[in-house]
C-alpha cells in the first residue's frame, strides 16, 4: 500500500455522514446551476484537521456591512466586513502582496451566570485588533500588533516567552507559548499554565 | 463552519471557471475560518484529540496511528499534507489554494513528512 493509499484509509473515517451529503443534493437540486456534492468530504476533512470546534450557527443571510481600517500583519489595511448579528463576521481585504484574503470567525461571551451569548459587532471589532503571532518558514517568530512587529525568537525560555506592548494609548502584557498560542492581559504577564 | 462557509458561497455569487475551482475557493476559505475560530474563542468548546479519536472507526492501529501523527504535525504542515494526500492536489494547486509559493509548499511537505517517516518509522514509506 503507497503512503498515499496508507493515508486516505486512515482519514477516510471523517467522510461526512449520509445525511450531510443527502442535504447537500437536497440544495443542487433546489439550485440547479451550482454542483456542491463534490466538496462536501473535504470540508469535513479539513476542519477537523484544524483542530476547530465542528461550531454550526444560524444562518442570518445578508448582515451589517462595514468598511474599516484595520491593522493586519503590520499594514494599515481597508476591510469590508459583514456582521451577520449572531456574533460572526466574514471579512474582505487585499494584503500587501495585491493578493484578496478573506477570513471569518466569530465568538461568545459568558456573563457571570454563565449564560452565553454572542459577541457584539465592537467586541468582534476588538477581536481583530488582537496581536498576532507569526511563525515564519525561515524559523524566526514574529509579534504584530498595530504598526509594531517584533521579533521574539530568542526571548523563548522552555517554550515561553513574556513580550509587553504599548502602542501609547495602551499596555498589554503579553504571553506567548511557542506554537500553541497566546494570552493577554493589561495589568501583568499572564501564567503558561493559565491558558491552554 | 461548514454551513458558514457554504453561505458564504451561496450567497457570494462569485464566478467560477470550473468545478474544481469551486472546491478550491471552498477549501480556503474553510480554512482561513478554521484558522480563525482556532485562534480566538472557540478553544474552549474543543475535545482533547485523544477522546475525539476515540469516537472515530479506524480499520486498523496503524491508521490510528498515522492519524495522530499528523494531527501532532504543526498546522502548517498538517494542511499541505492533508491537502496533497487526501485531496489529490499537485503542489502547485496547494500553493494556489494556500497562497504560498511552490517552492515553499514543497519545504512544508517534506518536513511535514521527514516527521511522519520519524514517528511513523516503516509505516511511512520515504517518498521524497
Amino acid at each position: 500500500m503507497t503512503n498515499k493509499e496508507k493515508y486516505k484509509q486512515a482519514f477516510s473515517v471523517l467522510r461526512p455522514s449520509e445525511e450531510f451529503s443527502l442535504e447537500v443534493n437536497t440544495m443542487k437540486k433546489t439550485r440547479n446551476h451550482r454542483p456542491l456534492s463534490v466538496v462536501a468530504a473535504s470540508f469535513a476533512a479539513c476542519i477537523i484537521l484544524l483542530g476547530s470546534a465542528a461550531t454550526a450557527y444560524a444562518a442570518d443571510v445578508g448582515g451589517i456591512q462595514r468598511k474599516v481600517q484595520l491593522w493586519l500583519h503590520g499594514d494599515q489595511t481597508q476591510a469590508v466586513i459583514e456582521f451577520d448579528g449572531s456574533g460572526n463576521y466574514e471579512m474582505e481585504y487585499t494584503d500587501g502582496e495585491g493578493n484578496v484574503k478573506q477570513q471569518g470567525g466569530g465568538g461568545v461571551a459568558y456573563d457571570g451566570h454563565g449564560r452565553e451569548r454572542p459577541l457584539t459587532e465592537e467586541e468582534l471589532l476588538e477581536l481583530l485588533s488582537d496581536p498576532e503571532v507569526q511563525y515564519r518558514d525561515d524559523g524566526t517568530v514574529w509579534v504584530y500588533w498595530f504598526d509594531q512587529k517584533i521579533e521574539i525568537t530568542d526571548k523563548f525560555e522552555d517554550g515561553v516567552c513574556y513580550v509587553k506592548l504599548d502602542n501609547g494609548e495602551k499596555t498589554l502584557y503579553m504571553t506567548v507559548k511557542y506554537q500553541n498560542g497566546y494570552a493577554t492581559d493589561t495589568k501583568k504577564f499572564v501564567s503558561p499554565w493559565e491558558f491552554n | 463552519m461548514v454551513q458558514d462557509t457554504f453561505i458564504q458561497y451561496w450567497t457570494q455569487k462569485k464566478e467560477f471557471e470550473s468545478e474544481e475551482h469551486i472546491r478550491a475557493w471552498l477549501i480556503r476559505v474553510a480554512v482561513n475560518k478554521a484558522k480563525n475560530k482556532v485562534s480566538a474563542f472557540f478553544r474552549r468548546n474543543t475535545l482533547p484529540l485523544e477522546d475525539y479519536m476515540e469516537t472515530l472507526p479506524f480499520q486498523t492501529r496503524e491508521d490510528s496511528d498515522l492519524f495522530g501523527a499528523v494531527m501532532a504535525l504543526p498546522e502548517k504542515y498538517r494542511i499541505v499534507i492533508h491537502l496533497f494526500y487526501f485531496e489529490d492536489y499537485s503542489v502547485r494547486e496547494i500553493a494556489d489554494i494556500l497562497h504560498l509559493t511552490p517552492e515553499n509548499v514543497k519545504v512544508r511537505l517534506t518536513r511535514g513528512r521527514q516527521s511522519l517517516r520519524s514517528t511513523l518509522k516503516e509505516a511511512w514509506e520515504d517518498d521524497q
